[in-house]
């Protein structure tokens, strides 16, 4: 199959501007996540998330969205104009409706997919129409799964991915309404995680096929070697405790990797430090990796989980993580989960190889898993 | 990229229905059709009560798809997915959450109703009562032809990642003046696609996509996810009733296209 490269990339998170900044906080250790100032939180079960500094709607009718993707893109090189169009996201412009409902100005043309699409699109100037993919907090990963299919079958000669999701109150409320937010920064993995915390960010990816990229100069940040995507038909918001959609979706990307287990040096889990999740994660990575887990990480509690936008803002970081052969702290972590103690660390981590596994699950039960490669051009 | 459409099933104003019925598909204007437990399974099930108004038309129609493709049955596991385009998706849902929200200043939010602002919440639903472990998701396009969804989940099958894979539409009455023009029916239409046939016999015909991306079915331009529903109920164009595809159906040769 064709080798499909990342190209070039581009985040805007709660820690920064650009995946050096974000980076840098990572590896200092520091937390995005404080007192969310937007709306009032005083009804809801927590008071914080990792907002983007400064993100305002960009018209009295309009959604932060806009600004934030502006940000984010301002962020990347040319990019190809073939290239297919891929964004994902939970709730895209969701402030935009939540101003319609309050009887606000509201920019209700904003309102469906199809016209970030072609807003995106005349910005980065491609001459295609572009998909939205929803699919919970696995939207990224599968969108960025769904281009290296797309370049590797030859069916795009390159793709670009925009992945975002906002810090909303429709958002906020929801999740305190189902009990899942921890009371301060959330804390993967640790004995003591309480819920999760909620994040905001974008992150943009440029994949192309190796030889093209090779033809035309551009950088090799990464390869995407390897992709699985499976449902666990278990549970509308709860993940199957035995992990077994998260245990296809690894093994079906290691498969199309070609890889053994024993040759993913480092993990970027989903992490999102509720109860069960992270037990889920940690049982399927038992399963696929026969009990010897590589070294695994989560920065949710650093840059709080970003739904829809998680998974391509982890893909940056990871491919970094790969560069520098160190994997982040897991912030938030004091003591480990129970069986996961010398696996997860709240200090950085050597990676001890060229491969990367990083996975998502979201509700309706999807989980799916990206192998990454280590990039020559950093 | 080819693959045999084994099933179709839908709901329109016009009711529910599936290809091997012989009833005929029509997409008249009007409310669609109040669904019930009752119009779909015949034993109690508590989780279609919770279920919003767009999970319940999503669900209702891969039922009548399973049950067109003879894959109905409940409980086992299975390598099936679902890829499903909308363009309003659950809309209707995220203002009825947003209705519990705002009064009380979020204290009254209903965990229920958030637990179905994800338009995808439906392919999980079906994941569940039917087991299915593929890939699922939802897609978004300017595209009103809408069978992207279908050339995504011939992918998937290609690929390997699925036995079978639903593909289709699904979409509420805007409920929002003027968002999208023209509007999008209220509807929703799965097809069941795989390599080989299903086990309700002989498919409708091959669906396939050449190399500039057109759609054809048993070789003749399809322009529209619609049209295609109507094509595989009238494969000659004139009405005739459902005729099975007689064409050469081993996918294992080379494409023409």
């Amino acid at each position: 199959m064709t080798d499909v490269w990342i190209t070039d990339m581009a985040v805007v998170t709660g820690l920064g501007d650009s995946l050096a900044t974000t980076w840098q906080g990572l590896m200092q250790g520091r937390s995005a996540i404080g007192p969310v100032t937007r709306f009032s939180t005083d009804r809801y079960t927590t008071h914080v998330a990792a907002c983007v500094n400064g993100l305002e709607p960009e018209s009295p009718d309009g959604s932060r969205l806009w600004p934030l993707l502006d940000q984010t893109l301002a962020g990347l090189g040319p990019v190809p104009s073939d290239a297919l169009l891929l964004t994902a996201t939970t709730k895209g412009p969701i402030d935009i409706l939540e101003n319609l409902r309050r009887g606000r100005p509201a920019d209700t043309q904003a309102l469906p997919m199809a016209s970030w699409l072609a807003r995106i699109s005349r910005r980065l100037g491609l001459t295609t129409g572009g998909i939205n993919i929803s699919a919970a907090c696995a939207s990224s990963t599968i969108a960025v799964a769904q281009g290296a299919a797309a370049i590797g079958a030859g069916r795009a000669g390159a793709a670009v991915i925009c992945c975002m999701d906002l810090v909303s109150e429709f958002v906020f409320s929801g999740f305190s309404a189902l009990q899942a937010l921890s009371p301060a920064a959330c804390r993967p993995f640790d004995r003591d995680r309480a819920g999760l915390s909620l994040g905001e960010g974008a992150a943009a990816l440029v994949l192309m096929p190796a030889e093209r990229a090779r033809r035309e100069g551009q950088r090799h940040l990464g390869s995407v070697l390897g992709w699985g995507m499976a449902n666990d038909a278990a549970h509308i918001t709860a993940p199957a405790r035995d992990g077994c959609g998260l245990i296809q979706a690894c093994r079906q990307a290691l498969a199309r990797a070609g890889l053994e287990a024993p040759m993913v040096a480092a993990i970027g889990a989903h992490g999102t430090g509720t109860v069960y999740n992270d037990l889920m994660e940690l049982t399927a990575f038992r399963a696929v990796f026969d009990g010897r887990i590589p070294p695994l990480h989560s920065i949710k509690g650093a840059l709080g989980h970003s739904l829809g936008a998680a998974g391509g803002i982890e893909v940056a970081v990871g491919l970094k993580a790969l560069a520098e052969r160190t994997a982040p702290p897991t912030v938030g972590l004091c003591q480990p989960v129970d069986g996961a103690e010398g696996l997860i660390q709240a200090a950085p981590v050597t990676i001890a190889g060229d491969c990367l596994l990083r996975s998502n699950s979201g509700f309706g039960g999807i989980n799916a898993v990206l192998i990454l490669g280590r990039g020559a051009d950093w | 990229m080819r693959a045999l459409i084994n099933g179709i099933g839908w709901v329109t104003a016009a009711g529910l229905g599936r290809g091997r019925q012989r009833l005929g598909f029509s997409r008249p204007a009007g409310p669609l059709p109040k669904l019930s437990r009752r119009m779909l399974f015949a034993e109690p099930d508590q989780r279609f009560g919770r279920l919003d108004e767009y999970s319940r038309l999503g669900l209702a129609a891969i039922t009548m798809t399973l049950r067109d493709a003879g894959m109905a049955e409940d409980g086992q596991k299975r390598p099936v997915g679902v890829i499903a385009a909308t363009t309003h998706g659950c809309l209707t849902t995220d203002l009825a959450y947003l209705d519990t929200m705002i009064p009380h200043n979020g204290a009254m939010a209903s965990p229920n109703l958030f637990a179905y602002t994800l338009p995808n919440c439906f392919l999980g639903e079906a994941a569940i009562r039917f087991g299915f472990t593929g890939p699922g998701f939802i897609i978004q396009e300017p595209d009103p032809a809408g069978y992207t969804c279908l050339s995504l989940a011939m992918a998937v099958l290609g690929d390997g990642d699925a036995q079978t894979m639903l593909a289709g539409v699904c979409d509420l009455s805007q409920t929002i003046p003027a968002t999208v023009e023209p509007q999008p029916p209220a509807a929703a239409v799965f097809f069941a696609l795989g390599l080989v046939p299903g086990p309700a016999g002989p498919p409708y015909g091959v669906l396939q996509f050449d190399s500039t991306g057109s759609l054809s079915f048993m070789g003749q331009r399809v322009t529209g996810i619609f049209d295609l529903v109507q094509a595989c109920l009238h494969p000659a164009g004139h009405g005739s009733p459902v005729r099975r595809a007689t064409v050469d159906l081993n996918l294992s040769t080379p494409e023409s296209g």
